[in-house]
C-alpha cells in the first residue's frame, strides 16, 4: 500500500501531506555514533552535523544514516 | 514485575519487533515510545516507527537516554560483542532494561562439520564458513563485564528438519545469515565442496524418518543498568539481628575472635 515511487516529483505526497522530518523524539536521544557527542540538526540539508567528529549523517526521508562510512566530512569552515 | 517504559529502542531487529508492538495493545500500554534502529535502511523502509540506520558496533545513543533496548535476534553478528554492549549500558537510564536474544552455541553445528569435512576432503585445506557464536556461559560473563546488573543469560535449544539440507542453506539465506564470517577464506566455496557436504549432512545428521536435522540456539540476555534501587548484597558485618537468636540457639565460638578496638567502624 506504500507505492510513493512514482516519477510525478517533489513534495506534493497526498498520502503523507507534509515532507518527512525526523521524529523529534528520535532527535533528542541521538547522539554520535564515534564520540557520543552531540549533533545538529540541519533542516536545510536535512544532515545531523557531529562537530566533535567533524562528519555529517545525512538523513534520507526523515531517516537518520548514523553509519560513519556514509557520513560526509565536515569543511574546515563548517567547524 | 510491574514498570513502564516511556523510551524503547529495537537494536538489529529489522523492524520485526516494531511491527509486532503496534499490534499488541498489552507492550504499548507498557512501552510509551519506541524506535527501530538498524544496520540496514533498507530493513526499517515502510516503517511507521521512527528508524534509523546504526551499526551496533557504533550505537549512536546518547547516554541514559533510553529506558529499554531489545535486540532481538541480530548481536551474533556483531564483531565486537564486548564492545556493543557496554555502548547499550551506556544508553540506558539507571534501572534501564536490555533484552537480547541470539544465535548461539552449537547453532548450525551440522553445517560447520560438514563443510569443513567436505572441504578438507575435497581441497586439502579449509576456512571457517559458519561464524563463530558465543556461548550461555560467554554470554553471562560479558554482561557483567559491561556492567550489567542483576545479569542473566539462558538458553533455547531447537532441532529444525528438512527434506533436503539445500534448503536449510536457502533459508539461511532468506534470513540473511550467509556468508557472515568478518573474514571469508581466502578460497570461495566451489559448487562441488558444498554438494560434497550436502551429501555428508545427509548421511551424518538425517533423522530415522530420513529428514536432516539442524540445531539453533537461540541465547537470551538480560541485564539491567545499575541503579541505587535495585536489591544488593549487604556489606559483611552489617546485620542487625544474630543469627544465633534468629535459630534459638547457643553461639559458640569458632575460636578466632577479633580483640576489642580492631574494628575500623565504631560508632557511638
Amino acid at each position: 500500500m506504500t507505492e510513493n515511487s512514482d516519477a510525478q516529483g517533489a513534495d506534493a505526497d497526498p498520502a503523507n501531506g507534509a515532507r518527512t522530518e525526523p521524529d523529534p523524539k528520535l532527535l533528542e536521544i541521538l547522539a554520535c555514533p564515534v564520540t557520543k557527542g552531540p549533533l545538529e540538526y540541519d533542516r536545510d540539508a536535512q544532515e545531523l552535523i557531529s562537530k566533535s567528529a567533524r562528519l555529517a549523517f545525512p538523513i534520507r526521508d526523515g531517516m537518520p544514516i548514523m553509519l560513519p562510512e556514509e557520513a560526509r566530512e565536515l569543511r574546515d569552515d563548517e567547524l | 514485575m510491574t514498570r513502564d517504559f516511556p523510551r524503547a529502542l529495537e537494536l538489529g531487529g529489522a523492524g520485526a519487533f516494531a511491527r509486532l508492538f503496534a499490534r499488541n495493545d498489552a507492550a504499548r500500554a507498557k512501552i510509551g515510545w519506541l524506535a527501530s534502529a538498524d544496520l540496514s535502511a533498507a530493513h526499517l523502509t515502510g516503517l511507521s516507527a521512527p528508524a534509523f540506520a546504526c551499526d551496533e558496533e557504533f550505537l549512536a545513543i546518547a547516554d541514559q537516554s533510553l529506558d529499554l533496548v531489545v535486540a532481538p535476534l541480530s548481536l551474533h553478528a556483531v564483531n565486537d560483542l564486548p564492545g556493543a554492549l557496554i555502548q547499550i549500558r551506556r544508553a540506558l537510564k539507571p534501572d534501564g532494561l536490555f533484552l537480547g536474544a541470539m544465535l548461539g552455541g552449537a547453532s548450525l553445528t551440522e553445517l560447520r562439520q560438514c563443510l569443513l569435512a567436505a572441504e578438507v576432503e575435497l581441497t586439502g585445506g579449509a576456512g571457517a564458513r559458519v561464524a563463530p557464536f558465543a556461548d550461555a556461559m560467554d554470554l553471562s560473563g560479558l554482561l557483567q563485564r559491561a556492567g550489567f546488573a542483576l545479569p542473566v543469560a539462558d538458553i533455547d535449544r531447537h532441532a529444525v528438519t528438512y527434506a533436503q539440507p539445500m534448503k536449510l542453506l536457502s533459508d539461511l539465506r532468506a534470513m540473511g545469515e550467509t556468508s557472515a564470517p568478518a573474514e571469508r577464506p581466502p578460497r570461495a566455496l566451489t559448487r562441488a565442496v558444498l554438494f560434497k557436504a550436502m551429501e555428508l549432512y545427509q548421511s551424518r545428521f538425517a533423522n530415522a524418518d530420513g529428514r536432516a536435522r539442524a540445531t539453533f540456539e537461540i541465547l537470551y540476555a538480560v541485564g539491567w543498568a545499575p541503579a541505587d534501587s535495585q536489591p544488593k548484597p549487604l556489606r559483611p558485618g552489617s546485620a542487625q539481628t544474630r543469627l544465633a537468636d534468629a535459630l534459638n540457639a547457643t553461639e559458640r565460638s569458632a575460636g578466632e575472635k577479633a580483640g576489642p578496638g580492631t574494628s575500623a567502624r565504631e560508632k557511638d
